[in-house]
C-alpha cells in the first residue's frame, strides 16, 4: 500500500496512480452507460434536439448567460457614471489620442504650475 | 401478454393532448391505476417522447398544437406506433369542420390504432395498447 500513500496532507492521502485508477474506472462505467443508449436516433433531426414539451428549441445564443448578466447589479448601481462614460467610448482612435494629448497637457500644466 | 422475441422490451407510452377536453385523459389515468395495473406488463406512461415506443394522442389537433404534435412525433425513436384515443381525435367529434382545427389526428400524423369513444373506457384503451404492441412487434419482426 506504500504506492497509494505517497503524499500525506491534513486532508488525507493523494497519489496520482490512485486518481488515474479512479478515472479509468469512472470512464469504463460511463462508457458502459453510454453503450446501452438508444442507437437508432437520427442525427441532425428533431430526435437529437432537446424535448421542451413540444416547443421549438430556441437559438443557442438566446439560452446563454451573457457576461453582462453577471455584473448587472454593478452597472445598474453605477448607472449615473456609465451614462456619462459610455458615450465617450466611441471606438475611434482619433478621439482616444485627443483625450490622451489633452490629459497629458493638463498634467503638464499642473506640474509646471505647482512645481 | 408476454412480448414475443420480435419486441423483447417493455412498451413505454407518451401521452400527447392535442386539444382534448380532458375526458380521455381521465380515462387514460384510470387505465394506469392499480385496478388494471398495466405496469406489471411493462406498459407505462413516460415523460419524454425520446423514451417512448407508443404515442397516445387525445383531442382533435387545434391549430396551436399541430407544430408541437409534429415535433413530438419526430422525436420518438423508430420504430414507433401511434394510437388515437377518443372521437375528437378520430373525426373531430363535435368540433368536426371547426375553423380552429388542423385535425383530425390522421391528417397530421399517421395513426396505427384508433380507440373510439367519448371518452373510451379504460378497458378499450388497454385493448388499443395491446393492438399497438402487436403492430410494433410486426414492425420489429419485419426489421429483423
Amino acid at each position: 500500500m506504500e504506492i497509494f500513500s505517497s503524499l500525506l496532507s491534513g486532508s488525507g492521502a493523494w497519489n496520482p496512480l490512485a486518481w488515474l485508477l479512479a478515472f479509468v474506472v469512472a470512464a469504463v462505467i460511463a462508457y458502459l452507460i453510454w453503450a446501452r443508449g438508444e442507437r437508432s436516433y437520427k442525427k441532425g433531426t428533431e430526435q437529437t434536439a432537446p424535448f421542451i414539451s413540444g416547443n421549438k428549441e430556441p437559438p443557442k445564443g438566446d439560452l446563454h448567460v451573457r457576461a453582462g448578466n453577471l455584473y448587472w447589479g454593478y452597472t445598474d448601481a453605477l448607472k449615473g457614471y456609465y451614462e456619462r462614460i459610455v458615450p465617450l467610448h466611441s471606438g475611434d482612435m482619433n478621439d482616444y489620442v485627443l483625450w490622451y494629448l489633452g490629459i497629458t497637457a493638463l498634467i503638464m500644466v499642473i506640474v509646471v504650475v505647482f512645481s | 401478454m408476454k412480448p414475443t422475441r420480435a419486441f423483447n422490451e417493455s412498451l413505454w407510452a407518451f401521452h400527447f393532448n392535442s386539444g382534448s377536453c380532458n375526458g380521455c385523459e381521465i380515462e387514460i389515468v384510470a387505465a394506469i391505476t392499480p385496478r388494471y395495473d398495466p405496469e406489471r406488463f411493462g406498459i407505462k406512461l413516460v415523460g419524454s417522447p425520446k423514451h417512448a415506443d407508443l404515442l397516445i394522442i387525445t383531442g382533435p389537433v387545434v391549430k396551436k398544437m399541430k407544430d408541437r404534435l409534429l415535433r413530438v412525433y419526430a422525436q420518438i425513436p423508430d420504430p414507433k406506433v401511434v394510437m388515437c384515443v377518443g372521437t375528437c381525435g378520430i373525426s373531430g367529434g363535435v368540433f368536426y369542420d371547426s375553423y380552429n382545427l388542423e385535425g383530425p389526428v390522421d391528417d397530421v400524423v399517421p395513426v396505427d390504432v384508433y380507440v373510439p369513444g367519448c371518452p373510451p373506457r379504460p378497458e378499450a384503451i388497454i385493448h388499443g395498447v395491446v393492438k399497438a404492441l402487436a403492430k410494433l412487434e410486426r414492425i420489429e419482426g419485419v426489421g429483423q
